[in-house]
């Protein structure tokens, strides 16, 4: 039942979707990547191989190797962990808090409301960026996760914004009201009733806040702003700008773009992914796919329009 | 009621010939037919009412007119439309061709005027851009828009410079009424167009239409599920059973003689003043799914009379008498054994319910008062210029164990917030709400140390809303929905008492098999299983007052009855009180009259008129409740629809509500000192109090003042939402 509800359903829903399909699959592998792959592939050293290698040339080298010989298929792969880590605490960070900033101040309205919102509009008028990069200097951060909470540090204060006056609505429901005359507890009916009507906009801005992350730290490192500690999709590229000159020689081109294509790729598949999986939390779509086997006459399976227009 | 009118046998020559009419969905479980060889001719200038309840057809059968059916459904059959002697096939013609006889020969009026309109433009360019699409005058066309505007008693230079939100409900769909006529169509379809309206607004639009119905010689298809709101307006009535029709006739055969059994079995089903109460039933059954139609008739599992011939074959759509046609093989039979319950000879009487209400008040409302700020964020909104609504003042009121309140008045009369504050949801502006004598938000904030904990109070007063479509969360099963209270209050309840709880009382309510409705979300149910789920809901928590704002309304007429029954029973299993809020006169009278409660009529806030049941409705002391008692009486067909008894037909604005006694601006009594002084409701004085002069004691200067001359008077109020 549990394990019907919570994993089977979604996934059928899931796999139902092209988009989704698609963009699960890239998410997969480069979760693959990040796990298995680092202990498949050994990590890069300078002088691996021969230098400057093109991509598709060498198969000891799929996608060439860098100024120092270093293996860029290697690289790209021990990039991925503290990538990863730094992609999923930002966006963990910023849905978490703007999920809890936004349903408390809108649910509760009154006093509440209105120190969080006065607090979240101190945050949006502080230019983002400037703020983000002053903090890199500042902290220096070195591991992964600190570096995604920077990132997004205040990129939450939006979405719990938009999160609040869609919850100023939710708040009108009837059920609300009789959930409220229940006695149920305030957490409980932000838990149970407020947030799944939330889940589709949530998980696409979960989605944005790990594509930001990924921008973000690719621009930084790129520009230096960040220190170099851990191998990174932008420190590569950084390398390759000022190290190969990527831009204007060809023979190093490939040093920029493969990283490139990484982040590309992976983008490509969040946002395929997030714009797949709404369907997800749409109650009609769910209760279709769980009654597959089940499925009774009289039950109403038409869709919902056509349902509402012969009913009407 | 025998001698005809002319006006309603007149038959003229067709405007419409519709012929065989299906429109089919093709769906993963088989052919879905939702209008199933529809034949019917309309003639030119009659009102055509098609009655039928939800899922019948009917609305498909409006679509069919206009050649509009909702894709991916395909519509069969002939129709064709008769202009100036040119016949048009209408399912022969281009997309430009049908445009254009779309709304410049035939317009269609839709339920719920607020989606109808743009809510960006102001009215006057939404005429304007229906104007100009269909390459009319715009200066013309704007002349007689401000001439419909009128007819339809509203101020055309005010409406036409609003926005559409500005509007009331009743104000926006009159507007939206004008719109359609600004082409002078010759056909107007409606589909409920009224639905959503208060009934005084609904009787008001009605008689309104018919004047304009005369006034530009239109032809009118009326489309509903309330027989009676259309019986006094229409001509002729055709009625929709399981998307065919099976009853076609003039208005008062098929009123006063109906010969199909569903015709019958739905008029006594159908909740209205007149007829004892005992004898209102609702149908057995339920109405088919388009896919599993029954066979040969199919009415046959719900017909008392049904027999092999019944399930075998279906009876035509064939003559009675006299222009009466009925689908069914034993109409005779029909007319004979299923008794309507207003014709019957037995003596009308009520067996009075002897109320078990206690001499103590569970809840007690003391002098209360509650205003909102309007604007800026509701309750909280206190950087708004404090425009305050009345929404109630002054009330009081005492609901005792056992007992119904019924508390009756239109939209924006503060019904359903008296009502809140009744149980606990509203905090009054002033005055004191008790739960057994203790002062409830006196607990509520720690000020009062009563016996009672505020945790029983919250838990002893619940409510079912309104709306079946949001009273449940659609992202939970109705399982996970009933479990809250459950364990909320009985957090150490086994899980499988908690389960069986559910299953039971989803069994009881009639929901079977409950397994199977226990694991449905809130879509998969029908509105009237969702209002079971509420009330099922709100009684898991053993409460001792249950306020049901509107919980009928939302429901087709016929099936109003069932849930109210429900209800009833659900009382004396459970020992709670009701306060039943309504704005429809019958329905609190079936309700509150058969558990020997009382009617409370609210008007602008405030109390009117309070008395048991009976009393109300049969002598109504207040003028404004015999308007409403106006709005409600529809079973006499008699007296056709007249112009209503009330002077202005929307309600002032509860901002500035007027001075003296508020009803003075509609009241068809007012005089010159009800401007001045306001009346005020007393019980001390009699068990059936009235805030008004007429019923005080003689002295009163009311008799010596002048009456109220009607031409100082606005006939339209202020924009308010009574949506
Ligand atoms: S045909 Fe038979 S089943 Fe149908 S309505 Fe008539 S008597 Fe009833
Ligand atoms: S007091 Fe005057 S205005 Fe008010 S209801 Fe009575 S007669 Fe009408």
């Amino acid at each position: 039942m549990f394990l019907n509800d919570w994993l089977i359903t979604p996934l059928r829903v899931i796999w139902d979707d092209w988009r989704a399909r698609v963009g699960g699959i890239i998410i997969l592998l480069y979760v693959l990547m990040g796990t298995i792959g680092v202990v498949l592939i050994s990590e890069p050293r300078p002088g691996d191989g021969p230098r400057l290698i093109r991509p598709f040339q060498d198969w000891a080298h799929p996608l060439g190797t860098d100024i120092n010989g270093n293996d860029l298929f290697a690289q790209t792969v021990h990039a991925t962990p503290p990538m990863l880590e730094m992609i999923v605490a930002g966006a963990v960070f910023t849905t978490a808090l703007a999920m809890v900033v936004g349903t408390l101040s809108g649910y509760k309205g009154g006093i509440v409301d209105r120190l969080l919102m006065t607090f979240t509009d101190i945050l949006l008028t502080i230019p983002g960026l400037p703020l983000v990069i002053v903090l890199a200097l500042v902290l220096d951060p070195r591991q992964p996760w600190v570096v995604g909470v920077i990132l997004t540090i205040n990129a939450w204060a939006g979405l719990a914004r938009a999160i609040r006056s869609q919850v100023l609505t939710i708040r009108e429901e009837a059920y609300i009201e009789a959930a409220r005359l229940m006695g149920i507890s305030t957490w409980r009916i932000l838990l149970k009733d407020i947030t799944p009507s939330l889940m589709p906009y949530v998980l696409v801005n979960f989605v944005n806040a790990a594509r930001t992350v990924v921008f973000a730290s690719v621009a930084l490192y790129f520009l230096g702003i960040l220190p170099d500690t851990f191998l990174n999709w932008g420190v590569m590229m950084n390398y390759a700008y000022s190290v190969g000159g990527a831009l204007y020689t060809s023979g190093t081109a490939h040093w920029l773009f493969v990283p490139l294509m990484t982040i590309v790729v992976l983008s490509f598949g969040l946002i395929l992914f997030a714009q797949g999986t709404d369907r997800v939390f749409n109650p009609r779509v769910r209760a279709r796919h769980a009654s597959q086997d089940d499925l009774e006459p009289g039950e109403d399976d038409m869709s919902g329009e056509v349902a509402t227009q012969i009913r009407g | 009621m025998t001698e005809p009118e002319p006006t309603t046998t007149k038959m003229g020559r067709p405007v419409f010939e519709v012929e065989g009419a299906s429109v089919t969905y093709d769906m993963d479980r088989g052919v879905s037919r939702v209008l199933d060889d529809a034949t019917i001719d309309i003639f030119e200038e009659e009102i055509l009412g098609v009655v039928g309840e939800s899922g019948s057809g009917k609305s498909m059968f409006a679509s069919s007119l206009l050649n509009a059916v909702p894709p991916p459904g395909t519509l069969d059959g002939e129709i064709r439309y008769h202009r100036d002697g040119e016949v048009i096939d209408l399912l022969g013609l281009s997309p430009e061709q049908l445009r254009r006889v779309r709304w410049e020969d035939v317009a269609m009026v839709f339920q719920g005027a607020q989606s109808s309109f743009n809510p960006t433009i102001s009215i006057r360019r939404h005429f304007e851009e229906t104007l100009e699409a269909h390459e009319y005058d715009i200066e013309n066309g704007l002349e007689h828009a401000r001439q419909l505007l009128a007819d339809l008693y509203l101020d055309p230079e005010r409406v036409l410079g609003s926005y559409p939100h500005e509007l009331s409900g009743g104000m926006q769909q009159r507007a939206l009424i004008a719109l359609s006529l600004v082409l002078e169509p010759d056909v107007l379809v409606m589909d409920e167009p009224t639905a959503a309206l208060d009934l005084l607004m609904q009787r008001s639009i009605l008689s309104l239409l018919e004047n304009v119905k005369e006034k530009y010689e239109l032809t009118v298809v009326f489309i509903t599920h309330d027989l009676p709101l259309v019986a006094g307006l229409a001509d002729r009535l055709a009625v929709m059973y399981s998307f065919k029709f099976v009853e076609i006739g003039r208005a008062e055969d098929v009123f006063s003689n109906p010969k199909h059994p569903y015709t019958r079995a739905l008029l006594n089903a159908i909740p209205n003043l007149d007829t004892p109460r005992s004898r209102m039933h609702p149908i057995e059954g339920s109405a088919p799914d388009p896919v599993n139609v029954p066979t040969g008739c199919s009415y046959h599992p719900r017909c008392p009379l049904a027999d092999e011939q019944c399930e075998a074959a279906e009876p035509p759509l064939a003559e009675t008498t006299d222009k009466h046609h009925a689908a069914c093989y034993y109409w005779e039979e029909a007319m004979e054994e299923i008794e309507l319950s207003i014709e019957s000879d037995e003596p009308a009487v009520d067996d009075t319910v002897v109320g078990r209400q206690s001499d103590e008040p569970v809840v007690s409302v003391d002098a209360v008062d509650v205003h909102f700020e309007q604007g800026g964020g509701g309750l909280f909104g206190f950087f708004s210029d404090p425009d305050t609504v009345h929404a109630v003042d002054d009330a009081n009121l005492e609901i005792y164990e056992n007992d119904v309140v019924a508390l009756v008045g239109e939209s924006g009369c503060g019904k359903t917030t008296l009502g809140k504050a009744i149980i606990a949801a509203q905090r009054p502006t002033n005055g004191t709400v008790r739960y057994r004598g203790q002062d409830i938000w006196g607990t509520r904030d720690g000020r009062v140390d009563g016996e009672i904990p505020w945790e029983q109070i919250r838990r002893s007063l619940q409510m079912i809303h309104q709306d079946p479509g949001s009273s449940l969360n659609s992202h939970r099963k109705i399982k996970s929905s009933l479990e809250d209270p459950l364990r909320r209050w009985h957090p150490n309840m086994d899980p499988g008492d908690r389960e069986e709880r559910i299953l039971g009382m989803l069994e009881y309510t009639g929901m079977s098999p409950p397994t199977d409705y226990a694991l449905r979300y809130p879509h998969q149910l029908s509105g009237g299983e969702k209002q079971r789920v509420a009330l099922i809901r709100a009684l898991l928590m053993n409460p001792d007052v249950i306020l049901a704002d509107e919980a009928v309304s939302a429901l087709d007429v016929s099936l109003r009855l069932e849930m109210m029954d429900l209800m009833l029973e659900l009382q004396d299993a459970f020992d709670t009180s009701y306060v039943f809020i309504s704005h429809n006169l019958s329905n609190a009278r079936y309700f509150a009259g058969n558990a020997d409660g009382r009617i409370g009529v609210m008007y602008l806030g405030e109390l009117v008129e309070l008395g048991p049941v009976d009393e109300v409705i049969d002598e109504p002391l207040h003028p404004y409740t015999k308007v409403l008692k106006w709005a409600t009486d529809d079973m006499e067909l008699s007296d056709r629809i007249e112009d209503p008894p009330i002077r202005g037909i929307d309600i002032p604005d509860p901002v500035n509500p007027p001075a003296g006694c508020r009803f003075h601006t509609r009241c068809p009594e007012a005089r010159t000192v009800c401007r001045e002084e306001s009346p005020s409701l007393d019980e001390a004085v009699s068990a059936h109090p009235t805030a008004c002069f007429r019923e005080y004691p003689m002295e009163h200067p009311y008799w010596d003042s002048e009456p109220v001359d009607d031409a100082e008077e606005t006939v339209t109020g202020d924009p308010i939402d009574a949506g």
